[in-house]
């Protein structure tokens, strides 16, 4: 979900797919019927297709500015200051919290047919009931990746997200350095919802972290971890399922497991805000990006589980088919959804700087 | 004279819009009770009271000043010969040497601090050939050592353009008399380079310690996620947890920080030259 260096490298050099839009000249004109030839998306950075955006442009004779954010709050500082984008990749709690602030406007379903190939998994999650404002675009679970080598299979069944406090892996592990990914996985161990806003729970996770801490000399990463695991300098780690794919597909000592007691399930959707300059050409995009050509695209080169049913089956049995982490599990008793709740993320996210200042 | 004040115009205008009103906003939020409701101001002094009564706060602090401090006296110790050896080289060399100072800086600071990472990291280079060789994996990345090599790497050439700019002008026939008049090397060092060289190491001083002091990407990058320095909880404050009246007032506590230290780097400044005549 978070990819750190193109962002920073984003900065540097601020890319911009630059499309040639005088190709293959397509049927209509895009200003006559879009009012503008030129889409501005904002998503996370190594999110897309490696052809996806220039077959876009080719297509409907556009060009597609990218800009790139490392965390759904980079995003919304960004929106909430007026920058004006046609279409955005939050995710599930974020997109809520944009609902409730007016920062959305509803898709108009009728000019995305595609709606039609969403796997079931990701359709009317909690954080958006009927998709009004929002079309999945790659989904998945949070887990642990362990090194089979080093990790006996049947013990990590058997602790769960307690393995992070066996010291047996002092110093063997890596966190993952977000409040909410790191509390999440506190509240899971300890048997209560990810949700919660009970001071005594959310007390005691902070010192289950804490703890955690103290113990077991971890390092706290967040996209470093996917090269670190695939070169095996840890033994164990909390990593998104999306991120875990790519890890088990580069090294094959590495699997992955999703603990019983629950986990979290996200889900990052495509949206239009509410100040989109472009929303007619925002919706030809979204449905574009839905096509099993485009899915299939995005999926294969990222490695996140698609939304696109068809494309999420054809994969999971095929390419993946030996990796447990491509396919996010579904109906899970203990999985939960990111709810929004300012005010405890961010009660969490002064404690998170407390345990790894500590 | 009189017409050029004219001028000036510009800057007064940029330098409102652009430094004084967003060092106003800081300074106004850092004063606020936090809410999100723009109409109520209360007046509170909660944000500087939370920071000086909390031990994790005012130890990040302790920290991020021993950091700096420690960059800056490396850099000293590193950059004064360096600077020495370019103002006392042959004017052909000088100029290739200050080019290979400031070569590295053509560059960005982030992709040349990533670069770092895979030096460092514990199945890195160095680690690969120290494993190599029998020494066995040290661990390097997320440590002290790390963070703090980054930061000497990244500033130290202010610091020797700074000192090889003070004894880049320094009449050289000085040191001539001095040895003349009898002074030994070291003496001649002491007595006279060292001291009309002084400016320079003040300036270089400052501008190593105030950006290694507020630095959050090289602790956060070579230091991991645990390394928690001043600058990180400052962009905690306005990135994820929101509290931006927080966030002011530590900004505002390291401003006076800094203030105090460049009041005292100038006194240093003013003593040394008043000292010397009010020469240079």
């Amino acid at each position: 979900m978070k990819k750190i260096l193109p962002v920073l490298l984003g900065s540097v050099m601020l890319l911009s797919a630059c499309g040639s839009s005088s190709s293959s000249a397509p049927a209509e004109d895009p200003v006559e019927k879009y009012g503008s030839d030129t889409l501005k998306l904002f998503t996370w950075g190594e999110y897309l297709g490696e052809d996806v955006i220039q077959n876009f442009e080719k297509e409907y004779g556009v060009n597609v500015i990218v800009e790139y954010f490392d965390s759904n709050e980079m995003m919304y500082t960004k929106l909430s200051a007026g920058d004006a984008y046609d279409v955005i990749v939050p995710s599930d709690y974020m997109i809520q919290r944009l609902i409730g602030e007016d920062m959305l406007q509803p898709i108009d379903k009728s000019l995305i047919p595609n709606m039609d190939l969403l796997t079931d998994g990701v359709k009317n999650l909690a954080f958006d009931p009927d998709n009004e404002y929002s079309v999945p675009y790659f989904w998945g679970t949070v887990g642990l990746v362990y090194n089979k080598e080093n990790v006996p299979q049947e013990l990590i069944e058997e602790q769960g997200f307690d393995i992070l406090k066996n010291t047996d892996y002092a110093g063997r592990i890596y966190m993952y350095d977000s409040e909410r990914d790191s509390f999440m996985v506190a509240f899971k161990s300890l048997g209560y919802s990810m949700n919660t806003d009970n001071d005594a729970e959310i007390e005691e996770a902070y010192q289950w972290l804490i703890d955690l801490d103290k113990t077991m000399d971890p390092a706290y990463v967040t996209d470093e971890v996917i090269d670190n695991m695939m070169n095996g300098t840890k033994d164990i780690a909390v990593v998104y399922s999306g991120d875990a794919t790519v890890i088990l597909d580069e090294n094959e000592d590495m699997g992955f497991y999703m603990p019983e007691k629950g986990t979290n399930v996200w889900c990052d959707s495509m949206c239009i805000p509410a100040n989109a300059e472009n929303p007619l050409l925002a919706h030809e995009f979204i449905n574009y990006m839905l096509t099993e050509e485009a899915a299939y695209d995005n999926t294969i080169t990222v490695g996140y589980a698609s939304t696109n049913d068809a494309v999420l089956k054809a994969v999971a049995s095929e390419e993946y088919a030996d990796n447990e982490a491509y396919l996010p599990r579904e109906n899970h008793e203990g999985d939960e959804v990111f709810e929004d709740n300012e005010v405890i993320r961010q009660k969490l996210s002064q404690l998170w700087l407390k345990v790894k200042a500590n | 004279m009189n017409h050029f004040r004219k001028m000036a115009y510009p800057y007064v205008a940029w330098i409102s819009v652009m430094v004084v009103a967003p060092m106003l906003l800081i300074v106004m939020y850092a004063f606020i009770q936090k809410s999100n409701d723009v109409t109520t101001f209360r007046f509170t002094l909660s944000n500087f009271i939370r920071f000086f009564s909390e031990n994790v706060y005012t130890d990040v602090l302790k920290r991020s000043l021993y950091v700096a401090v420690l960059t800056t006296i490396i850099c000293l110790l590193l950059g004064y010969p360096a600077a020495y050896i370019i103002a006392m080289a042959k004017p052909k060399r000088k100029g290739l040497m200050v080019l290979l100072i400031t070569f590295p800086t053509w560059i960005n600071m982030l992709v040349r601090t990533y670069a770092w990472l895979g030096i460092l990291q514990d199945d890195g280079i160095i680690n690969s050939l120290l494993t190599a060789i029998g020494i066995g994996p040290v661990k390097m990345i997320y440590t002290d050592f790390a963070v703090v090599l980054g930061m000497v790497y990244n500033f130290i050439p202010f610091m020797i353009l700074q000192i090889y700019a003070a004894l880049d002008k320094m009449d050289k026939s000085y040191i001539e008399a001095a040895s003349d008049l009898g002074a030994n090397k070291v003496q001649c060092f002491m007595k006279v380079t060292f001291p009309m060289s002084l400016p320079g190491v003040i300036s270089g001083i400052t501008l190593v310690f105030l950006p290694a002091v507020s630095s959050f990407f090289i602790p956060k990058l070579l230091g991991g996620g645990q390394y928690v320095l001043i600058g990180n909880v400052i962009e905690t404050q306005f990135l994820t947890a929101g509290d931006w009246n927080f966030g002011s007032a530590i900004s505002l506590i390291m401003a006076v920080i800094i203030m105090i230290s460049l009041y005292i780097t100038r006194k240093l400044d003013t003593d040394v030259t008043e000292a010397k005549g009010g020469r240079l």
